[in-house]
């Protein structure tokens, strides 16, 4: 019953979030220097014929009537037509991007959270020994490194050298991506190692900081094993606050990651996101900026829910006492 | 036949740290027989917790023992981690100070003690869950199938403690180590819960080792005390030896720091150790207590070692107090009796307080408080935790505002938050804490601290004029001024506290709330800050709200106490009114739950069942009625119980005309 509150408690407020981040990506975009209508009919039009498609179009209408008419529109699920592209519904371009960066958001999470959250945890178990400073090294190294290095040098190895994965993820005119997975693996690659120092350094501290708690020492002393005080005792607790900061960087997964699908031209939200900005394509800009902050929100959103399925002392505050 | 449960010989403990070796625990030789109880007592730093967890084999990697724990005649010294599985929580089970962090807070209580029995016994699940309940049932904890499902933080933390003492005794074993248990509790939990371990001891003939700082507790539950000191044990022998003839400088000084039963401020100062308990070297030896004591003699260092004063009792020194000294208060009593309890008139008045907490879930933390501070007296104010002792002490301060009521300070109506109030007022009114460590800010010199309300309220611009203010009050609590320049975390919880007394007195305020200030210092040190206290008291002329859990040390330092329960007020009166005898029965039930060290006093058995009523909720009747155990009827429920006045001065809200 609580947790159902918490949600829609929750889901109110990203709503909220949603409606002022809409405004605020309106006015921002409108603000920016550049004319739409010029930018259709390119630097030679008439004045005549620019005055008559800023009326056509209602540009000349006040602010508020045209974020009226955009939101409306979003409201409806229509983004709105894409300029720089002549017209065509944003609507059509957009969701086969996001289905691609979702897609590589997912196949990056498979890789990256099991395996920093297996190394951080045996950092974590073997504090201060071999082990832990030889993943400690190398993820401090991975973490260093610009995603846009990384990935020149996974291209370098894997492409160049032992030509496995393609060079660039382009999708071949007419193919889907399902039948080109193996586009996705190099910059999966890549944001794993952004992503594996970070994590499995976090999941280091918070690992001792759980098997130093009075809670463990409890458990040794009740004569448990050690791998089952490590797996059922400590294991739960030190993965809340990991948890928190993957969730963090989900919204960054699905939506930010403008460098890396920039490097290997894969055809995802960050790249279109690029595209627009270049292109000035503001009806774009605006549909994928709004999409990735709704993306931070719900992702914000789903970890703290997770957290509180995880964390009793959150499920249950309002029983206790 | 060897009929000892551990037989503990020549153990020392050493820790590598950087800069060399510091010895934990030295020299230890101790044993311990079937069904036999022994309390270790000593202050923080002896070694007392290190001894245990080096009994269960757990200790820092940078520690190394020697010498041998013979438990049922096997070394445990000699078995490895794997071995060490089949007595740690069977044979050998244990019980800490903290029970909130000792229970893992994301598993069900349920599947923490069943854990216990499927790995000791091998049982089902089933089974397992059977026996946890009968474990808990044990305890006489009610509802045990409903508290299976629960987690550690929906339950009272003697609640807690319990599942903790549960999952002790679930494989029914030899040997049960109890470090601090009851310290964090309230004093009427940790009556019922010393019965509960005796009780437990009984039926299951274990043999328990006490850990604790309070001579009081291990008074309770211990044949046989051992007394620790710097990881050396000082004094060893039968309960009523120790306490009647004790025979180390240090005993003696430890038994004589606590505030007794009938030890008031007129009369005594308190005994105290001057020092601290220092870190020794691994390769320093020597009497331990040496630079403490106050009867050494140039042959202490040489002439050292344990002694036999008779046959059950051993100490490690037998020339200090060869001839005993028959009245061990004698030389503590003041020289010059304190002038008798001031009457003056109210300097601080609190009228019909109210505050509540929180708009939906209302906490009604203090409902409906009445009571004057005299000018120039002490009020003690004591009761269970969560009764608003605090939430009191801090409205009067300022820090919150009350929701209804008023509270007056020389005539002045103060019912404001500090903000809204004048320099003039801040003045008057200063405050001291609970945990020194947390309250002064560690990156401000001690100067810096006291010095800066004199900055700010009495407008002292003259910095040289502060530091010799300031070297003065540094004076009168007993620090030199080389803690000028020192920061916090230099200091110990003593000299902390000194500080933050130097600061509350710099700008020579008329009100001092002293919100728990010795509950979390070391006896000896408590004594010290008591006597302290005391003194400048005597010398300022300033009035004190004195806030304690303890009624030992509410008993010494107050002319006036009231009792608080639920945020209503039991009892109020003058020291010997309401002490002796108490009326109002939960003042009665409180004195009753103190643990006394003197073996020979009666101790009382009125046992507080169950715990504070929900806050949230307003009682028609005495908030106390609940776990009553002299009811006058049903009225208790529903009816607020009259205020019965016994004299001017004296007042308890009860049913029954005579309380208790």
């Amino acid at each position: 019953m609580n947790i159902l509150k918490t949600f829609m408690r929750r889901l109110g407020s990203l709503i909220v979030t949603l409606v002022v981040m809409s405004v605020v990506i309106f006015v921002l975009v409108e603000i920016m220097p550049g004319d739409v209508a010029e930018m259709i009919l390119g630097q030679s039009a008439t004045p005549e014929s620019l005055e008559a498609l800023r009326e056509a179009r209602g540009l000349n209408d006040p602010i508020y009537q045209r974020y009226a008419r955009w939101a409306g529109g979003i409201l409806q699920g229509d983004l709105g037509e894409s300029i720089y592209m002549r017209g065509v519904a944003i609507n059509s371009i957009l969701w086969r991007r996001v289905g691609h960066s979702v897609l590589l958001a997912f196949t990056a999470f498979i890789i990256f959270v099991p395996l920093s959250i297996f190394f951080g945890v045996l950092a974590g178990v073997k504090a201060k020994k071999l082990t832990d400073s030889i993943i400690s090294f190398f993820g401090l190294a991975t973490m260093a490194l610009p995603e846009f290095v990384s990935g020149v040098f996974l291209i370098g190895l894997f492409a160049v050298q032992l030509r496995v994965f393609p060079i660039v993820s382009i999708i071949p005119i007419g193919e889907s991506i399902f039948s080109n997975l193996n586009i996705l693996i190099l910059p999966a690659l890549s944001i794993t190692f952004v992503m594996f120092g970070y994590i499995s350094r976090m999941q280091r501290s918070s690992m001792i900081l759980v098997l130093n708690s009075d809670y463990i020492r409890a458990a040794t002393l009740k004569g448990m094993p050690y791998k089952y005080v490590i797996f059922r005792h400590a294991l739960k607790n030190a993965l809340l606050p990991t948890i928190t900061i993957i969730g963090m960087n989900m919204g960054w997964l699905f939506g930010g990651l403008i460098v890396v699908e920039t490097l290997f031209a894969f055809p995802g939200m960050g790249s279109l996101l690029m595209t627009a900005i270049r292109t000035r394509d503001v009806p774009l800009i605006e549909a994928c900026v709004l999409l990735i902050t709704a993306i931070f929100a719900i992702s914000t959103l789903v970890t703290d829910m997770l957290y509180g399925l995880l964390n009793p002392r959150i499920r249950y505050q309002g029983d206790a006492q | 036949m060897n009929s000892n449960i551990l037989e503990i010989q020549d153990l020392n403990v050493n820790f590598s740290i950087f800069g060399g070796m510091i010895s934990a625990v030295r020299n230890v030789d101790l044993t311990l027989a079937k069904n036999e109880s022994i309390g270790v007592i000593g202050e923080s730093g002896c070694g007392k917790s290190t001894l245990s967890y080096t009994i269960m084999k757990y200790i820092a990697p940078n520690g190394q023992i020697s010498g041998s724990i013979k438990f049922k005649g096997e070394d445990l010294l000699q078995k490895s981690e794997y071995e060490m599985r089949k007595y740690r929580g069977d044979r050998i089970a244990m019980v800490y100070q903290n029970p909130y962090s000792s229970l893992n807070p994301s598993l069900t209580i349920g599947f923490q003690l069943d854990e216990v029995t499927l790995f000791h016994r091998g049982v089902s699940r089933k089974e397992a869950r059977e026996l946890s309940l009968q474990a808990l049932r044990d305890l006489n904890l009610g509802d045990p199938e409903g508290l299976v499902r629960r987690y550690p933080h929906q339950i009272s933390g003697g609640m807690q403690q319990r599942i903790c003492i549960a999952m002790a005794i679930l494989c029914q074993p030899d040997l049960m180590i109890l470090d601090e248990p009851t310290t964090a509790l309230d004093v009427t939990t940790e009556a019922v819960i010393l019965d509960t371990i005796s009780e437990l001891r009984e039926k299951f003939s274990m043999s328990l080792m006490y850990i604790s700082h309070d001579t009081g507790v291990i008074n309770k539950v211990s044949d046989r005390i051992v007394v620790m000191y710097s990881g050396e044990v000082v004094e060893t022998g039968p309960k009523q030896q120790i306490f009647e003839h004790p025979n180390h400088p240090y005993t003696r000084a430890l038994i004589n720091c606590i505030p007794r039963k009938g030890m008031v401020k007129e009369r005594y100062r308190l005994n105290t150790i001057p020092g601290y308990v220092k870190r020794r070297g691994a390769s320093e030896g020597g009497c331990p207590f040496e630079q403490r004591c106050q009867k050494k003699t140039p042959g202490c260092v040489e002439a050292y070692g344990m002694r036999e004063i008779s046959p059950e009792h051993t100490a490690a020194c037998d020339r200090a107090y060869a001839t005993d000294v028959p009245d061990m208060m004698d030389k503590l009593i003041k020289s010059h009796p304190v002038k008798s309890m001031p009457d003056g008139d109210a300097l601080l008045e609190v009228q019909d307080v109210h505050k509540i907490f929180g708009k939906k879930r209302k906490v009604y933390a203090v409902d409906g408080v009445s009571v004057s501070v005299k000018r120039r007296s002490v009020l003690g104010i004591v009761g269970e935790s969560g009764c608003g002792k605090t939430t009191l002490g801090q409205t009067a301060a300022g820090l919150y505002t009350p929701t209804k009521g008023q509270i007056l300070f020389d005539g002045t109506d103060i019912s404001v938050s500090w903000k809204k109030r004048s320099p003039e007022m801040l003045k008057q009114i200063q405050l001291i804490f609970q945990n020194p460590g947390r309250s002064l800010n560690p990156s401000h010199s001690v100067e810096q601290i006291i010095g800066r309300p004199m900055k700010k309220l009495m407008e002292i611009s003259s910095a040289q004029q502060r530091r010799d203010m300031i070297i003065d009050l540094l004076k009168k609590v007993d620090l030199s001024k080389e803690y000028l320049k020192k920061k916090p975390p230099q200091l110990s919880g003593g000299e902390q506290q000194r500080v933050a007394i130097a600061r509350a007195f710099s700008i020579s305020p008329n009100l001092l709330i002293c919100d728990e200030p010795t509950s979390a210092l070391d006896v000896s040190v408590q004594s010290s800050v008591l006597n302290l206290l005391g003194d400048l008291q005597e010398d300022t002329q300033a009035a004190y709200l004195f806030i304690s859990h303890d009624l030992h040390v509410i008993n010494y330092i107050s002319d006036y106490i009231m009792v608080m329960y639920l945020g209503r007020i039991c009892e109020y009166g003058k020291r010997d009114e309401v002490i002796r005898p108490p009326y109002h029965p939960y003042t009665k039930a409180l004195l009753s739950s103190v643990p006394e060290i003197d073996p020979s006093l009666e101790v009382g058995n009125i046992r507080l069942g169950g715990q504070l009523p929900n806050p949230t909720k307003t009682i028609p009747g005495c908030p106390f009625a609940g776990r009553c155990y002299v009811q006058a009827g049903k009225i208790c429920e529903t009816t607020k119980p009259p205020r019965v006045n016994k004299s001017d001065s004296h007042f308890f809200y009860c049913h029954l005309d005579d309380g208790a």
